[in-house]
């Protein structure tokens, strides 16, 4: 009961999370200066879960250089082709190749 | 006129080479519950009830550990509390929505539902509603049925293959994607560079700090154009 408990709690406080601004501002005027530092949520949180994907518990940076060259490969497939599939497959080809010919 | 039919169309064929690269993440999470001890059901049951894969990984795991149930909230709080920066992105967006819509749709603001509805967050009101709730449902009945199967899958597929990595090179698309202007880019650097510089930070708070620095440096950068 404990375990169900604990999931039910995080589940509120999580769709907390996510609706109190929306919820809490729909009414109001939103500054224009707090506006534009919005934007810079997404590719700030985006970059920060990249890099603590590739940090250990210990805290320790994990990036070789299949993760590297995958990494890299990611980025300008996105960049040039806006194609999620495409970025993936092509992203994880370099990867496990990569991978394959350092043995 | 009826322009529904092909944004739910756009929706699905958004979220579906998203999920892609969750599958190993839904693995992970089916090994972590069937090791925790938690009845699997029950386990499971945090994937319609949290919905989000890093805090559910969270809770699950400190569980198994057996740790107290405040800690083991708390902890995986932090790891959601970026969701109250999406919660205010999107804030401006969602005025012009109707009230049931502020309420549904909050419970669907995960990361990958964030990063694909941001880049339509100047469609008009009902088609931007319309995509946000294809792509939201979508990826939560991936993220349901897939969390469910990898409890029998989870145990099968061997993790030296190395599936994992997919889910970072799934987020460094939706990072590049974003990024419509050279202050996001380098917004984007400096975040990734404070959150090597607090990744000793417990329950990987580190996140935050490098999101909010990424957040506060992309503000000063606009000041100065």
């Amino acid at each position: 009961m404990t375990a169900l408990l604990a999931i039910v709690l995080s589940g509120m406080g999580t769709y907390f999370s996510r609706a109190v601004f929306i919820i809490a501002l729909a009414n109001r005027r939103i500054p224009s200066h707090l506006r534009l530092a919005m934007e810079y949520v997404g590719p700030s949180v985006m970059a920060a879960l990249v890099v603590t994907m590739l940090i250990s518990p210990a805290g320790d940076l994990m990036l070789g250089v299949a993760e590297g060259l995958a990494l890299l490969t990611a980025g300008l497939v996105a960049w040039r082709s806006r194609n999620h599939l495409l970025t993936i497959v092509l992203a994880m080809a370099v990867f496990w190749g990569v991978r394959a010919l350092l043995g | 006129m009826n322009d529904t039919a092909p944004l739910i169309r756009q929706g699905i064929r958004d979220a579906l080479p998203i999920f892609l690269p969750v599958i190993p993440f839904t693995l992970v999470l089916g090994i972590a519950i069937l090791e925790s001890g938690i009845f699997p059901a029950l386990g499971w049951s945090s994937s319609p009830i949290i919905f989000g894969g890093a805090s559910q990984l969270t809770l699950i795991t400190l569980l198994g550990d057996g740790v107290a149930v405040a800690a083991a909230v708390t902890a995986t709080l932090i790891v959601n509390a970026r969701h109250l920066m999406y919660s205010a992105a999107m804030a401006p967006t969602f005025q012009r929505q109707p009230g049931w819509f502020r309420w549904v749709g909050s419970y669907f603001l995960v990361d990958q539902v964030f990063a694909l509805s941001m880049l339509r967050i100047h469609d008009d009101p009902r088609s931007f509603r319309t995509y946000y709730l294809s792509v939201g449902i979508t990826f939560w009945l991936c993220w349901v049925v897939g969390t469910g199967v990898a409890l029998f899958l989870g145990p099968v597929i061997p993790q030296s293959w190395g599936f994992g990595f997919a889910v970072p090179v799934m987020f460094m698309g939706l990072l590049v994607t974003g990024i419509d202007r050279w202050p996001k880019a380098a917004a984007a650097l400096i975040a990734a560079a404070a959150t090597l510089l607090a990744a000793d930070l417990p329950h990987r708070a580190g996140l935050l700090v490098g999101a909010l620095v990424g957040v506060l440096s992309g503000l000063l950068l606009e000041r100065r154009r």
